[in-house]
């Protein structure tokens, strides 16, 4: 069964990225590195007690 | 499926049982160290091991009011009450008690005695003032929690030199169940040291919203894409991978695996990968902590809770790093409390951790109504938000509380016997932790990395891992804890 998951593994790529994984990455990244900005402008001015 | 993957799925852990259980044992070990604020001690008989040169002296209770006792007896009692109450948590959840009281007898001595060996002075002793004390010209200097190393290495070892030894201790190797343990009674001694720096506290547990954005909304969707993108995979195998490296390990890639309606063996593989890259971060991570962040202790807290996957290996990344931080930190006469790098750490872990079922939600709604629309297939239920919730943050949490609200609120007298009570749980803590090494190193079949097939898998963890999460985990720590550090010990 091993060279199932070996097959497997190594196969062509057959599944195109689709749009909506493509959204669900840009909106992810997007919307991770906007909140990480946000954050950190609160951290500058509102800094560890 | 291989021989491999089937043991691993025969082994995987029931993650909802598994969690309550780590929470009820938890609590169980505080509740009885608040009992103790009666003032009959129900805890300090439990071993405790000192540094050591003469090995005679080196085990006793954790309390002076039970040091007629002596050392040995405190380890076997320890030991008794350990396999009772955890014979009876393997008995609610289904499995052979009798395999798992004897495979854990064998295992908590030979992890118990790591530590005992990790305490040595020469290997554990760090200041001049220490040398001076164990009357010795040289140390390694790996502090007391070298122990853990040796721990992990011992278990490295025996799975991959003595395989059939490994496989007949693994019914007994539940590094999730221990480590899950040992972070709720952790979550008392938090409670305690947070009630005397509640500002400094709440200011670090807001910097931990930018782990989860980290985590969930960067890490993941950048691991998917390398996953989809560069190296082809499918769907079904990138999904729970993205979640393995980002997230938080095993639980991540299996409620991934669950949520997309992944076939089971594909994040049971994904784990298997998981856990042996965690063992080479906690073996290699914490010395760079040391050398390169030990100025910056709460960047190198933050960044570990963020680079080392898996519960078990984080926290325990964590904790050897306070160790090896605060040693170096006090030869420059700095002398930090002990408890906050570990503390930030795991809270930050423990964090991500509450999330996992959100995402798996938000993923398991865009594959059952957008990717993997099947007839009749169940879609997506809010409900398996709370189903995937990590149960053990509940035990987390409730000893969290119980701390603090005492600490806040109770007596001076009571106060100033809350700190030892939980002192004395701790030493639960640590035993748990050497628990978790070990079996983390016993579950560490390297051979696995060679098997057919997984070498693609092996690729994207590498190129994800250290040419992108450690880095970006790194960076930003820098930017929200650079310049914090824990207060110093009064």
């Amino acid at each position: 069964m091993a060279s199932d998951l070996h097959d497997e593994l190594n196969r062509p790529a057959v599944e195109p990225l689709l749009p909506i994984e493509k959204k669900l990455i840009g909106i992810s990244l997007g919307l991770g590195v906007f909140l990480l900005v946000v954050l950190a402008v609160i951290n500058h001015f509102v800094p560890v007690s | 499926m291989t021989d491999v993957t089937q043991s691993l799925e025969i082994e995987a852990p029931k993650p909802l049982t598994e969690d309550w259980l780590a929470a009820g044992i938890g609590l169980f070990i505080v509740l009885l160290a608040f009992l103790g604020l009666s003032g009959t001690n129900f805890l300090g008989w439990a071993v405790s091991t000192s540094v050591w040169t003469d090995p005679s002296h080196a085990l006793a209770p954790a309390a002076k009011t039970f040091s007629s006792l002596g050392g040995i007896p405190a380890l076997l009692l320890t030991y008794v009450s350990l396999l009772i109450v955890l014979s009876i948590g393997v008995l609610i959840t289904g499995a052979n008690v009798a395999r798992f009281a004897t495979t854990f007898t064998v295992l908590f001595f030979l992890a118990y005695a790591s530590w005992f060996i990790g305490n040595y002075a020469h290997f554990a002793a760090v200041t001049p003032a220490d040398l001076k004390k164990f009357d010795i010209d040289w140390s390694l200097k790996l502090t007391a929690e070298g122990g853990f190393i040796i721990a992990l290495v011992l278990g490295i070892v025996i799975a991959n030199f003595l395989p059939r030894f490994a496989e007949w201790l693994k019914p007994a190797a539940r590094s999730e169940l221990y480590i899950k343990i040992a972070i709720v009674i952790l979550g008392a001694a938090v409670g305690v040291a947070v009630a005397g720096k509640l500002n400094f506290a709440s200011s670090l547990l807001l910097r931990g919203i930018a782990a989860v954005i980290e985590a969930y909304l960067i890490y993941w969707s950048v691991v998917y894409f390398i996953a989809r993108k560069w190296f082809g995979f499918s769907r079904e195998w990138a999904a729970p991978l993205a979640s393995g490296i980002s997230i938080c390990g095993v639980s991540a890639a299996i409620a991934t695996g669950g949520a997309i309606r992944a076939r089971s063996r594909i994040p049971v593989i994904v784990s298997s990968i998981v856990v042996i890259f965690a063992v080479i971060e906690v073996l290699i991570l914490p010395f760079l902590a040391e050398h390169f962040l030990w100025r910056e202790p709460m960047v190198a807290a933050a960044w570990l809770g963020l680079a080392v996957k898996s519960d078990g290996a984080a926290v325990s990344a964590g904790g050897i790093t306070e160790a090896l931080i605060n040693g170096k930190a006090a030869l420059e006469g700095i002398h930090y409390a002990p408890g906050w790098i570990l503390s930030t750490t795991a809270t930050i872990k423990v964090f991500i951790d509450i999330f996992i079922g959100v995402w798996a939600f938000i993923l398991a709604y865009i594959w059952t109504n957008h990717l993997n629309v099947r007839p009749g297939q169940p879609r997506a239920r809010a409900a398996e938000i709370w189903e995937r919730f990590p149960k053990f943050v509940v035990g987390f949490v409730l000893a969290f509380l119980a701390a603090l609200i005492t600490s806040l609120t109770a007596s001076p007298e009571t106060v100033k016997a809350l700190t030892p009570s939980i002192g004395e749980a701790n030493v639960f803590r640590v035993i748990f932790f050497i628990l978790t090494f070990f079996s983390i190193g016993l579950l560490s079949d390297f051979r696995k990395l060679w098997e057919d097939g997984f070498g693609k898998l092996v690729a994207v963890y590498i190129v994800s891992l250290f040419g992108f999460v450690v880095w970006v985990g790194l960076f930003i720590s820098w930017i929200f804890f650079g310049g914090v550090h824990p207060p110093l010990a009064s």
